[in-house]
């Protein structure tokens, strides 16, 4: 009880502690409770242009990646050997006829004869 | 509802379900928005701070570990929302402080006499110092520990005895003024 109780005690006091609940309630609670509810469904469903912007930073990640790989595909095609390039090595490699794909790839660019 | 079913739901919310989450929301709900306002003495701040703080809580409840009780948990999460937007609100604070005068502040009695209960504890209240309130709300209304308010406000636990007694005598003071105006009655 608050007439009885020290100032100094370790418990808490009932009657303050009603008197400063009623005191401090906050009126229309299921409303504030419907707004943080509403507020959450919100963020859980994340708006279009959220999504979209999600998407712009994978996409600008892969894009990236994809420059990358290619930069460095194009450096190890011109750091071949004999100094060609691609489609110089493949000419070349179709007009020895050494290997066995060069006779498939001419005989397919043949005309057909009857 | 028990603390049993507490438990469970806070167990379930950590897992990530939303409807649990709502009904903790809805049990909290009064204790946030008068914590909120105890710290910030405005009613639509403190709804609009009770409501960040559990949009922030749902945010990390993946980080909220359910063998410890939640209501501190969510209480820490609302403190630091309520005070994040003192801070950033502190000059529309430093008006209605401005409000009560110097030697009000001393008596609070003085300044609520023709006021009903409720609304001379609430203006007893905003002539105590911003700690003074902050630790008797959370201490006599909500039941928290000197403990963990002093974890709450990152403040000594001495400090909150001591800010508990002062902000107590206050207050006390408005409840017997109110008892003997009744007794004379």
């Amino acid at each position: 009880m608050t007439d009885n109780m020290s100032p100094f005690s370790a418990d808490a006091d009932p009657i303050l502690g009603e008197a400063l609940r009623s005191a401090l309630a906050p009126p229309f609670d299921a409303a504030f409770v419907g707004r943080v509810m509403a507020r959450l469904a919100q963020r859980s469903s994340r708006s279009w242009d959220e999504e979209l912007a999600q998407w712009f930073w994978r996409g600008l990640v892969a894009a990236s990646v994809a420059v990358v790989l290619a930069g460095w595909g194009w450096t190890r095609v011109g750091a071949s050997p004999d100094g060609n390039d691609a489609s110089t090595t493949v000419a070349s490699e179709l007009l020895d006829g050494s290997l066995p794909v060069a006779d498939i790839v001419i005989a397919s660019m043949s005309p057909s004869t009857p | 509802m028990t603390v049993v079913d507490e438990d469970a739901l806070a167990q379930r919310a950590s897992r990530g379900e939303a409807e649990a989450y709502g009904i903790l929301v809805e049990r909290h709900a009064p204790m946030a928005r008068r914590v909120a306002y105890a710290i910030l003495e405005d009613r639509e701040d403190a709804d609009d701070a009770a409501q960040d703080g559990f949009l922030s809580a749902w945010q990390a409840i993946g980080r909220y570990d359910p063998r410890k009780a939640f209501r501190p948990w969510l209480m820490q999460i609302v403190v630091n929302a309520a005070r994040d937007l003192r801070r950033r609100r502190r000059v529309r604070t430093a008006d209605s402080l401005d409000r009560v005068s110097p030697a009000s502040r001393d008596d609070p009695a003085r300044v609520v006499g023709d006021l009903d209960l409720g609304e001379r504890l609430r203006a007893a209240l905003a002539t105590l110092p911003e700690r003074q309130r902050i630790a008797v709300v959370m201490f006599d209304a909500e039941g928290f520990s000197q403990a963990e308010i002093a974890g709450f406000l990152g403040i000594p636990e001495g400090t909150v005895k001591s800010d508990v007694f002062h902000g107590r005598r206050a207050l006390r003071k408005v409840l017997e003024s109110v008892k003997e105006e009744w007794d004379d009655r």
